[in-house]
């Protein structure tokens, strides 16, 4: 589903080569685009550079050569500080193991997401209170990170990603420590919110997970094998 | 350059979030700048307490107080001053008051039951009413041997020697045995600070001391006041005045000068004390700096996550450089109520004017807070340098 003409990501030709000893050269040549209200999952074996791409699209890593354009602008041209920028206002990140702050309560640990937009704090309270209830966890809002299963980690990790109303979500792997039901359940709360129109670009191993979205990309040694369905 | 969007009050409970997540080792890392801090603000202020409670005690005494004696002999007989010495220095010019004391070989005992080989190290002092006066002191009861008193045997008690020989007030009448007559107890001195000999002695008028131990006038002791303009002057010619034959038997001496040197003493231990407190805020600052790296490390997913967030490296530096500015700043607030603590006991122990003055305070905790600065600044570097990429590696 293409809502727009011009790719909220578009990669053209990006390689990315880890200096050695030996050089190892993670992605080879990549280029897709990535549309508004896209529902995209990457998939390949492990050390095919998935989380490479997933990276450089989140502007975590640099590439080694090739361009990035997010929402029309070429990010080769950003300084450092306003990568960090283009980070924390275009890209929610949802990470495989979680990442919440262990001292912070779950509604604190989404107001994270809007601590770096120089925003008071009781406006990212309130925010985050809601994009919790958007991931129904609006009853948990004082539990710390401890006290919430594995499942309701995820939901928290995803309202930080979504509090700051990203243009695109990137998620590595979200569901890999999750178990079959709690991993289900996060897939569902991402379709939905794609079907919202939110643009979603996912990481699996799980070929089940696959066959839910409507794109799926595959790499194999850092090439792109396979596009749309 | 993009602007800092992280608000400085937000800055500041980020950095405090480090600090809290990790109660036990912040407190752990903060010891050694409260200890520091603790022992340079005790110190220095234990020395300015000190310092302040010997110019309250000097101005009471006052400076111009010139104390001379002869010069101890060879064997350490006790030589005489010549005669009609008082009338020789009361002739000079800038001297205000003179008066002069005899020095007394008797025993002093508390009863006969007292064996005559136990006398406690009391000297007597024959005086006469003004001698009070001139040396600064005061009674804490009764009187001194007034013009009146001085032929009748009676008695003032210096203020370690009331102590020996156990009589503390004069509520009840006591007595004390002077070689073997009875002296009633008329008054006891305060502690006379810089004239220890007198407080080890019991004074006598000189009237009674002419009748019953056969003691004439000659002066051992004379203590002047001269006009503070001159002191040194009159310093200069006392001896010379007194004994023109040969001034180098007069021992002329100010008091307060053994005060002051008392206290420089002390000042070059308070150095030492100084020093090993700096010692510890080094080691301190050693330990922040540390403790910080070692964080930084076991906090890379809490870097990355915050770099995915929208975290420029500046602000990450900034959050690791504040929170050991904190615990450094825990370290020296502790420190200071420790030391103040500390120096409020000891004052209070020894009975001294207590006196911090409020920039030392300040200082010591600035002195905190830039040693977590600068101990900071390697491992909050380290912090922004890490790749966000790498942070957020499974």
């Amino acid at each position: 589903m293409s809502t727009s003409t011009q790719p909220v990501i578009s990669v053209k030709n990006i390689s990315k080569v880890y200096e050695g000893p030996p050089p190892v050269k993670a992605l080879d040549e990549v280029s897709l685009d990535i549309y508004e209200g896209d529902f995209v999952s990457i998939v390949g074996q492990s050390g095919s550079g998935k989380s490479t791409l997933l990276n450089m699209m989140g502007l975590l890593d640099s590439v080694t050569d090739g361009t990035i354009t997010i929402d029309g602008d070429d990010i080769s041209e950003l300084t450092d500080d306003e990568l960090s920028k283009f980070r924390g206002e275009k890209i929610g990140f949802i990470f495989q193991s979680f990442f919440l702050l262990p001292g912070l309560t779950a509604q604190e640990n989404v107001a994270e997401g809007l601590l770096y937009h120089g925003i008071k704090r009781d406006i990212r309270l309130e925010k985050a209170k809601d994009a919790l209830e958007l991931v129904g966890l609006g009853h948990r809002l004082t539990h710390l990170p401890k006290e919430l299963s594995g499942g309701e980690q995820q939901r928290v990790a995803i309202a930080r990603a979504l509090v700051e109303d990203p243009s695109f979500v990137l998620a590595d792997e979200p569901t890999g420590n999750l178990d079959k039901e709690s991993g289900l359940n996060i897939l569902n709360i991402l379709k939905e919110l794609n079907s919202k129109g939110k643009t979603v670009v996912m990481i699996t191993h799980n070929q089940d997970h696959a066959k839910m979205f409507e794109k799926v990309i595959e790499l194999i040694d850092g090439k792109v094998m396979s596009g749309e369905k | 350059m993009v602007k800092n969007k992280l608000r400085l009050k937000d800055l500041f409970f980020v950095a405090l979030y480090g600090v809290k997540a990790r109660k036990g080792r912040a407190a752990m890392t903060s010891i050694g700048i409260g200890i520091g801090i603790a022992a340079i603000v005790a110190v220095t202020g234990i020395s300015s307490s000190g310092r302040a409670d010997l110019l309250a005690t000097l101005e009471s005494l006052g400076t111009n107080l010139i104390k001379a004696s002869p010069q101890a002999g060879f064997f350490g007989s006790q030589e005489e001053l010549p005669e009609g010495v008082i009338g020789m220095v009361e002739r000079i010019g800038p001297v205000e008051e003179v008066t002069s004391t005899t020095q007394a070989d008797l025993l002093v005992r508390r009863t006969d039951f007292i064996s005559e080989f136990e006398g406690g190290g009391i000297s007597t002092v024959v005086t006469s009413s003004e001698l009070l006066d001139v040396i600064g002191g005061n009674l804490t009861e009764g009187r001194f041997i007034t013009d009146g008193l001085s032929d009748i045997p009676v008695t003032v008690l210096g203020s370690v020697s009331a102590e020996r020989l156990g009589i503390t007030n004069l509520s009840q009448p006591s007595k004390i045995l002077i070689d073997d007559e009875w002296f009633g107890v008329v008054g006891i001195l305060n502690e006379l600070k810089i004239h220890p000999d007198l407080d080890r002695s019991v004074f006598i008028g000189y009237g009674v001391a002419a009748t019953l131990f056969d003691i004439d006038e000659e002066p051992t002791t004379i203590y002047l006041r001269a006009n503070p303009n001159f002191i040194e002057d009159v310093v200069d010619v006392l001896a010379p005045s007194m004994n023109p034959e040969n001034p180098d038997q007069v021992e002329v001496s100010r008091p307060s000068d053994a005060l002051e040197a008392q206290q420089a003493a002390e000042t070059a231990f308070t150095n030492l004390l100084l020093g090993l407190g700096s010692v510890a805020l080094l080691v301190g600052g050693v330990a922040i700096a540390n403790v910080m790296v070692m964080s930084v490390l076991e906090r890379r997913m809490e870097i990355g996550v915050r770099r995915s967030l929208g975290a420029t490296r500046r602000e990450i530096r900034y959050q690791f450089l504040l929170e050991s500015v904190i615990l450094s700043g825990i370290g020296g607030l502790v420190g200071v109520l420790l030391g103040v603590a500390i120096t409020l006991g000891y004052t209070n122990y020894t009975n001294i004017v207590f006196s911090i003055p409020v920039w030392q305070i300040f200082g010591a905790v600035l002195v905190a807070l830039l040693i977590g600065a600068i101990s900071g600044v390697y491992p909050a570097i380290k912090a922004s340098k890490i790749q966000p990429a790498e942070a957020v590696r499974k």
